[in-house]
This record gives C-alpha cells, sequence and structure tokens, in this order.
C-alpha cells in the first residue's frame, strides 16, 4: 500500500506516465519466471504470482535515481531495481515496497574500442550490445540466461557464467567501472571511474575504490545493496568473422556460418575420460566454448522444436558424457591449426567424434554466438530452473555432477521432473579450465502443483547435499532464511554479509528478500 | 469449426507457461543487427510498462481470469493500445510455443462479453459497419466513387476485385493504380460495389465476434451468389481476413490473392511488362497482415502423448503459426523488376517487421500512438538512404503518410500499384 502523498512524490519525480500503482500493472511484475518455486519454499501455494508491488517507477536518468532513493527514504519506503527483469529474484518480497523497472534507461553510453570495454545501462540487451561492438569487431560475454538480458545487471547483481565463458569468464570477471546509487541517495562510483582526477571506465579495481567484492559477494545482492545505472563491460576480440547473414524466415533460418567456426561433440562415455578431455582441451585454450552438458541437453539445445528433439531422442543412449568444443580463428592458417590440434586430442584422450552423427543446423552457430543455445531448454516442458549452481574447481563440478545423479533419479521417479535419466548437467569452465561451473537444468511443469512442490524440493535437497558433500555455495542461496541455513556451515559469511548491509544500508530501505537484512541474527 | 477462435480460458494453460522472458519485445534474437533497431512492439516502445508487452499482456488476461484483479480504465488502456500486429507471437515461437496475439485476440472477445468494451471510438466504427457496412461512416452507394470511367469492369467476371472499405473511400488512389493495371494486361474483373461490406477486420480487433460471424457469414454468401471464384485485394487488411480468419468460422474455397501476388505472377508470365524507368531508391515496409498475420490457421486431429516424463508431446505434430508463411517475396520480387528503381531493405523486415501503428483499433482510439509509432518506422526507412517508402495495405498507407506530414519528412509514400503503374507504358 502507498499512500497518496506518497505516490504524488514518485510522480513528481518521473511524470505520471512513468510510474503506476494499478493492479494491472503491478500483477505484471509478481509474475516471474519460478516464482512459484520460492512461494513453496516459503510454504506459500504454487502461485506464479509473488508479492505483488506497492507501485511500480521507471526512472530515465541517474539523477532520477537518486532523487527516487530519497525519496524511499523520506517515506520509509522500500525499492527493488530490475534491468530486463527475468527470474524471481527481480521481485519484491515485503509490502511498501516499489518495483524500479529500469527499462528507460537503455543507451549503451560508449564503447571503447582501443580499450575495448563499452559502457551501458541497465535495459541494454546482450544482443544490442554485442550487434554494436560487432560493428568494430569486438564482442562481448553474455550470460547463459540468453541474449535478451541485461549485462549490467549479470555484471554488478548475478552470477554471469555463460556458453563462451571458457574464453570470456563470466559477468563478474567483465566489470569494470560501476557507477552505484547508493541506498542513501549518494553515488558511488568505482575503480578508475572513482578517480578524482581523470575518472574514466578502463578498470574495476582502481586507480580508485575498489569494492567489486563488496558489490557483487558470490552471486550479485539483486538490488539489495542499491542501484547500479551504468557500468563499464570489458569487451574481446570477435572470435571469427564477424559478418553475420540470416536468410529465410522464423523459425527455420538459415544462417552463413562465417569463416573459420566449427562445432565439435565428442563422446567419451564415461566420466573418466570426459574430465581428462577437458582439462587437456582447455590446458591448450582452444575452445571458444567447453562444456560439458548432457546428452539430452546437447540433442536439446541443437533442436529448433520438441518434434526435432523427440526425432534425435534415440542417440542419447549412445551419447554418454559429451564435450562440446567450438573453436574459432581469425585466419585459415589459425583455423587449421586448431582443427589438427582437436583431431590430436579427440585421439590421445579415447573420445569419438559425434559431431556429423547430429543434425548441428547452422542456426546452432548463430545461436552459439548469440547465447541462445540454453533457451532451447524452455522447448522440452516449458519450464525449467537449475539446481546447485556453484563455481569451483573442475574436479569439485565434476563430483558434483556425478553426485547429483542418483539424488535426481529419486525425483524423476516420483515424476515431478522430467526424466533426463538423472544426467541433466551444464558444466562449462571459465578462462580455459581455472574454474568451472556446474549446474543441474532440470524440467518440470510450472502449470503443474504437484510437480513444482516436487521440483522445489528435489532443489532444497540439492542445497543440502552441496552442504553435505562439501561442494560449493548453490545457486539460490539468497535472503535471511537461506543464508542463516547455509552461513553456520561457511565460517559464518552471513554474519559478515550482514555487516556489509549494515554498513551499506542500515535502514533496510534495498530490498533484501534476495539478499539479506540488516537486522541482527536472532 | 475446430479453428474458430478459443475463449479465454481455453488459454489458462498458455498463460500460465510464460517464462517473462520478454523475448516479446524483441524481434527474434539472432536478427538482431543493432541497438536502434532492436524491438518489435510498438506498444511497450510507447508505454513502457510490462503489461503493454505480449507477455504483459497474457499475465493481465490471467489476472482477469483469475479475479486477481478487476476492470479497469487502465486494464481497458492495457488491452486496446495494442495493434495486433503479431509480432510478440512470432518473436516468443521463434523458440517457445505460447500465443500471446490469439490471447490478446480472446481477451478482446472476454472484455466484449462482459460489457466493458470496446472503447467509444471502436463502437463508433463497429456501429458504422453494421449500418453501412464501412468503419468510416461512409454513404455506401458512394463506395465505387473512386472508379473512373474510362475503367472497364466485367460484371459476370470469376474474379473479384475487392477494394476494401480504406482504398473505396480514403485511399481512392490505390483503387484505380489497381484497376488501370488490371485493365492494361487484361485481368477481368468484377467489383461488388454498393454490396462490397467491411471484410470485418476492425469488427474482429474490436472483439465483436456475433457481427463479426454474421459479416463473414455475409459477405462468403455474397461471393458465391455472384460466381465469384477468384478474389483479389489490394489491402492487406482483407487479405488477412478473408484467407486466414475467415475459415476459423466459415470454411470456402475461394482463392484470395493480394495484388503483389497478382502482379508477380503476371511479371513471371511474361503478361506484364514493366518498361518505363522509375529512377527511385525506395524501401519496403511489410503489412503486418499481408506477412506474419496472414497465413492461415490449420486443423489439427491428433492427442497429446508423454514419451518422457512431463514432456506433452502433440502426436501427429501441431501446426503452430510462427509467420514463416507470410507474403513476404513476391512484393519485393515486383520491385526488384521495375527498371532503374533501387530497392533497400529496413532492419526489421518480413515476419519481424515493425508495425506502422495504425493497426488493432489504435488509428481510431489512441491517434498519438499511432502516429509515434509510424514516426518510428518512417524513421527506420530513412536509415536505409531511401527517399521512397513503398507498402501494400491502404491502413499502413494511411498512418505513415500522416507521420511524414506530421513530421515534415523529406520522403514520399507509394503503394506497390502506383510504382507499377509509374513504370508500364501508356
Amino acid at each position: 500500500m502507498i499512500e497518496d502523498n506518497e505516490f504524488e512524490a514518485l510522480v513528481e519525480i518521473v511524470g505520471p506516465q512513468n510510474v503506476s500503482r494499478e493492479p494491472a500493472i503491478l500483477d505484471t511484475y509478481a509474475f516471474q519466471w519460478c516464482a512459484e518455486i520460492i512461494n513453496v519454499l516459503y510454504d506459500k501455494p504454487p502461485s506464479r504470482y509473488y508479492i505483488r508491488p506497492a507501485a511500480v517507477i521507471m526512472p530515465s536518468t541517474t539523477e532520477e535515481v537518486q532523487r527516487f532513493v530519497r525519496t524511499c527514504n523520506k517515506y520509509g519506503l522500500k525499492f527493488k531495481a530490475f534491468s530486463t527483469g527475468l527470474g524471481p529474484w527481480n521481485c519484491v518480497s515485503s509490502e511498501r515496497t516499489i518495483q524500479v523497472d529500469l527499462r528507460r534507461m537503455n543507451k549503451i553510453v560508449k564503447i571503447d574500442v582501443k580499450n575495448q570495454y563499452a559502457v551501458v545501462e541497465p535495459y541494454v540487451s546482450g544482443a544490442q550490445l554485442q550487434a554494436e561492438t560487432m560493428k568494430f569487431g569486438l564482442n562481448c560475454h553474455m550470460p547463459g540466461a540468453g541474449p535478451q538480458v541485461s549485462p549490467l545487471a549479470s555484471s554488478t547483481s548475478m552470477g554471469g557464467p555463460g556458453f563462451t565463458s571458457a574464453s570470456t569468464g563470466f559477468a563478474g570477471r567483465n566489470v569494470l567501472g560501476v557507477e552505484w546509487v547508493l541506498p542513501s541517495g549518494d553515488l558511488l562510483q568505482l575503480g578508475s571511474l572513482g578517480q578524482k582526477d581523470a575518472p574514466n571506465w578502463y578498470s574495476g579495481d582502481g586507480p580508485g575504490p575498489s569494492l567489486r567484492g563488496i558489490m557483487r559477494g558470490f552471486m550479485g545482492a539483486k538490488s539489495g545493496l542499491g542501484i547500479f545505472t551504468r557500468v563499464a563491460t570489458k569487451l574481446y576480440p570477435f572470435p571469427c568473422d564477424p559478418k553475420w547473414v540470416m536468410r529465410g524466415e522464423s523459425p527455420d533460418y538459415k544462417f552463413d556460418i562465417p569463416n573459420y567456426m566449427q562445432f565439435y561433440v565428442i563422446n567419451y562415455r564415461k566420466w573418466e575420460g570426459l574430465i581428462n578431455a577437458i582439462r587437456r582441451f582447455e590446458e591448450e585454450e582452444l575452445g571458444f566454448m567447453c562444456y560439458y552438458a548432457s546428452s539430452a541437453a546437447v540433442l536439446a539445445s541443437f533442436s529448433g522444436s520438441l518434434e526435432e528433439f523427440m526425432s534425435q531422442y534415440g542417440l542419447h543412449t549412445r551419447l554418454k558424457r559429451p564435450l562440446t568444443i567450438m573453436i574459432t580463428a581469425v585466419s585459415e592458417r589459425e583455423f587449421e591449426y586448431k582443427k589438427k590440434v582437436v583431431e590430436g586430442l579427440i585421439e590421445e584422450t579415447g573420445g569419438k567424434d559425434y559431431t556429423k552423427k547430429l543434425k548441428i543446423r547452422d542456426i546452432s552457430y548463430a545461436e552459439a554466438l548469440r547465447c541462445l543455445l540454453g533457451f532451447h531448454g524452455f522447448l522440452i516442458t516449458g519450464a525449467f530452473q537449475s539446481t546447485h549452481g556453484g563455481m569451483d574447481t573442475i574436479d569439485v563440478a565434476f563430483k558434483l555432477a556425478q553426485l547429483n545423479v542418483p539424488l535426481k533419479k529419486e525425483y524423476i521417479a516420483q515424476n515431478v521432473i522430467a526424466n533426463d535419466e538423472g544426467e541433466g548437467v551444464w558444466l562449462a569452465t571459465y578462462e580455459h579450465g581455472q574454474m568451472a561451473h556446474c549446474e543441474m537444468p532440470t524440467m518440470y511443469d510450472a502449470t503443474n502443483p504437484e510437480s513444482i512442490i516436487g521440483m522445489t524440493k528435489y532443489a532444497h535437497a540439492c542445497d543440502e547435499m552441496d552442504l553435505k558433500e562439501h561442494l560449493t555455495i548453490p545457486f539460490f542461496v539468497e535472503g535471511d532464511k537461506q543464508h542463516e541455513w547455509y552461513g553456520p556451515h561457511c565460517m559464518n559469511y552471513h554474519l559478515w554479509l550482514r555487516k556489509i548491509k549494515e554498513a551499506f544500508d542500515p535502514q533496510n530501505i534495498a530490498d533484501p528478500g534476495f539478499y539479506i537484512t540488516s537486522k541482527k541474527e536472532t | 469449426m475446430t479453428l474458430e477462435l478459443k475463449d479465454l480460458a481455453d488459454y489458462q494453460d498458455i498463460m500460465e507457461r510464460c517464462i517473462r522472458c520478454s523475448m516479446c519485445k524483441w524481434i527474434p534474437q539472432v536478427q538482431i543487427k543493432s541497438w536502434k533497431y532492436a524491438q518489435v512492439c510498438p506498444s511497450i516502445d510507447e508505454y513502457n510498462f510490462h503489461a503493454y508487452s505480449g507477455g504483459g499482456r497474457m499475465i493481465v488476461a490471467l489476472s482477469l481470469l483469475t479475479e486477481r484483479i478487476g476492470y479497469s480504465e487502465e486494464v481497458l488502456n492495457i488491452v486496446y493500445r495494442c495493434t495486433m500486429c503479431g509480432a510478440c507471437s512470432v518473436s516468443c515461437k521463434y523458440l517457445n510455443d505460447l500465443e500471446p496475439a490469439e490471447v490478446i485476440e480472446a481477451l478482446r472477445k472476454k472484455i466484449v462479453e462482459d460489457g466493458q468494451g470496446p472503447l467509444p471510438a471502436h463502437k463508433k466504427y463497429v456501429q458504422a459497419v453494421e449500418t453501412r457496412h464501412n468503419p468510416y461512416d461512409e454513404d455506401p452507394p458512394q463506395r465505387l466513387a473512386w472508379l473512373p470511367s474510362d475503367v472497364k469492369v466485367s460484371k459476370d467476371a470469376k474474379v473479384a476485385y475487392f477494394v476494401g472499405c480504406t482504398a473505396s473511400y480514403r485511399r481512392k488512389e490505390i483503387a484505380i493504380a489497381t484497376a488501370r493495371i488490371f485493365n492494361k494486361v487484361g485481368v477481368e474483373f468484377q467489383l461488388l460495389g454498393e454490396e462490397e461490406f467491411c471484410c470485418g477486420s476492425p469488427v474482429l480487433r474490436a472483439g465483436e465476434k456475433d457481427l463479426l460471424k454474421r459479416l463473414i457469414e455475409r459477405n462468403i454468401n455474397e461471393f458465391k451468389a455472384r460466381g465469384i471464384e477468384k478474389i483479389v485485394t489490394s489491402c492487406a487488411g482483407c487479405y488477412s481476413m478473408i484467407k486466414a480468419e475467415y475459415p476459423r468460422y466459415h470454411k470456402h474455397d475461394l482463392e484470395i490473392v493480394h495484388t503483389s501476388e497478382l502482379l508477380e505472377q503476371l511479371i513471371n508470365e511474361d503478361k506484364l511488362k514493366l518498361t518505363k524507368e522509375v529512377p527511385l531508391t525506395v524501401t519496403y515496409h511489410d503489412p503486418c497482415h499481408l506477412g506474419r498475420c496472414s497465413e492461415p490457421y490449420q486443423e489439427w486431429h491428433g492427442k497429446i502423448v508423454e514419451p518422457i516424463s512431463l514432456v506433452r508431446f502433440p502426436v501427429p505434430p501441431k501446426p503452430i503459426r510462427k509467420g514463416t508463411f507470410g507474403c513476404y517475396y513476391p512484393p519485393r520480387n515486383v520491385l526488384k523488376a521495375i527498371p532503374g528503381l533501387k530497392f533497400v531493405e529496413m532492419e526489421r523486415i518480413k515476419e519481424y517487421a515493425y508495425c506502422c501503428g495504425a493497426g488493432g483499433g489504435v488509428k481510431a482510439a489512441f491517434p498519438d500512438f499511432a502516429l509515434n509509432t509510424a514516426g518510428r518506422r518512417i524513421e527506420e526507412a530513412q536509415d536505409t538512404g531511401a527517399t521512397g517508402l513503398v507498402s501494400c495495405c491502404p491502413f499502413c498507407s494511411t498512418n505513415l503518410q500522416d507521420a511524414i506530414d506530421a513530421n515534415n519528412v523529406d520522403m514520399k509514400f507509394y503503394d506497390l500499384t502506383e510504382l507499377v503503374l509509374m513504370a508500364m507504358e501508356d
């Protein structure tokens, strides 16, 4: 509930057309991907709607964001900001919370070609940024969530692993200078942007204040520490010929595969072979992409429809423990060299090249460049969510992948999640094997209460496994309840997280629901 | 009828499956070539709140259906500030199978059934269609006022030129050019004159199903009574209605052809010779109703099986309209056949073309929104370097021309038929 005078104060900042407290408008911010899981987690019915915000506001400048935050301070309103807004962590978590939709802050502020970075506002999407940087022969990292999501949100507030993490790291590794509106309404500029003289965006860690760890922590504060209004993100040389020629009509597009790109799907059948192979391939720093996805996941990511997936499904019994690699090059010579190394490594590691047995469409190459392969997961049941999701060493990632199989099979037997034989996994290396990310995509039915409840129990069991088996902090340890469960097992990190929250936001004005509150632990 | 529009409740499962990914706001992701022309929904571009997107409207519809919300002025704004261009559905269905455009249509139907709509501006033209058979409330006997005395009409021809209300009353130059081309190449056609009633497009967009059904029934009967076997129209709206929408209510075996398709055929058969130079650089705007919305619905008789737990698989595969089979190439091929004419493409084309902004009752009820949208499209056209903008729809023509005038833009609008006529020998 928001009082009339409070609402009027918001109107004064952005104008009447950019703020609303209409239930019909607000409901569209309460409805979210996987909100039903969060509801069940918090002992509520498995509704697709989470909590309805008190109002929604759409500022267009940093100054408007600051004025808005100060107004929240004045009236004791909480706020929750999002950029493109995919996922339940974008929802408000309590009454009297204003949703900040940053859609109107949508500019690419700068592309510094020489120094290879771009400065973006919250509502610039990955695809938009890539399309513009390609014109200069450059590329950006995009998170696995897809090209439609915000690089700013991913860099400042989320995990941000992606299909190209082997060569582009994860979003948190790519963030440089940051412009941050604190819960007080003050502006904080991080990294080289915070220099008194000659501020610029080129570095996240100085000269100037380096607070990257405070800002992001493990998986980001999800607006729990304020609102990020601009961020600089690293750019990389475009991995191959940056031409983009598409023919035909949706969904049957034909893509002219640029010169010097090649997918490989290499079958290993056994864990030992796969683990050895991923290490060897990454030692050679070969792959633009390098990941392990289960056979069903590989088939789904290369299928354009459920029918296409089903038509290839028979292959999954033969395709076990496949490694997917994409090599790219900027010259014929480099390309030939890499192909030879791949062929040599396949022989050395005892793999079998399955690439030609799969129907890899040319559009899959475009989807690989544009980070759209993960979205194919929705083709199968219409809903999926990943469990686990930590980042650690390759050893831990594979231990996790193996341990999860019997657990997942228990829930498959209950018919609450789709049957991928327990093997659904996406395990991507970061920075050529320096680290690895492992999550377990799990398909369920978001319209079936039994499936939702079962999926939630399974997700919780995965979190428990991470603790019991000393694996990693999973994706979705967020909010007081989860942190207070996990913290005591992990050096009481939650107490330190809480101290950060208290220092930056003593009034809890930035929605802590998917971060942590500043209250003392009870 | 298996194809007939379903009730909103029939879409509950689809609405609940929305993942709020926002793909519906963008052109298909693999087609994005720039920051500037990445978005596809005029409504969210104008109003920004998520409710004003295809996915957002599905959530609003679900909230209404499940009585989480009631009717309000804002609800009606959300529902009717949509051009029903179908772009959201194309983008959604690149990798998913939801039906935001069908949900919006069903939502409008429910609003009318609940006595909450349509808006006054829509009621006015719906009333005009009912009483005067055109949405402009023009005099029916004046329907053929555009017809030059030297144009030859064959009253017993099996081919009818269905002019459409907008070309008959507002964009007469299109009707005149079309009829003259037909005369020149020897295409015999009849005109329905005063007996040509509105195709029903504005009635469908307003959600007035009862009148729509009567209109469709009446029109098909009229075509049959006149011995018409083939209908040619220069209006994209009439084309998609008769081709894609009519069979949902009343099966028919009429052949429906857009002028661009007929012109392409005539060129290919060497019956239409374009010999005069037209020294222009032009770009082409795909009308939504000639393109993605003209794809026919297909019946499906099958069952859902579960080959893998929770995987609902239709057997045989269920045909899904994805915008793949719209009429995209005939207008382009005709343009390419015009001597001296340089044709350049905009960034958003074919199934992911940006709407002109006029459809869905927007031009009548929200003229500023319509004009702003057309302004964005004109800007995209200008960015190609073209000085001429071509299209194949009288309603697009009206709105785009309005935006050219309102913004004082140095660009000239042409209907395809006008350029063809310019390229023909006298």
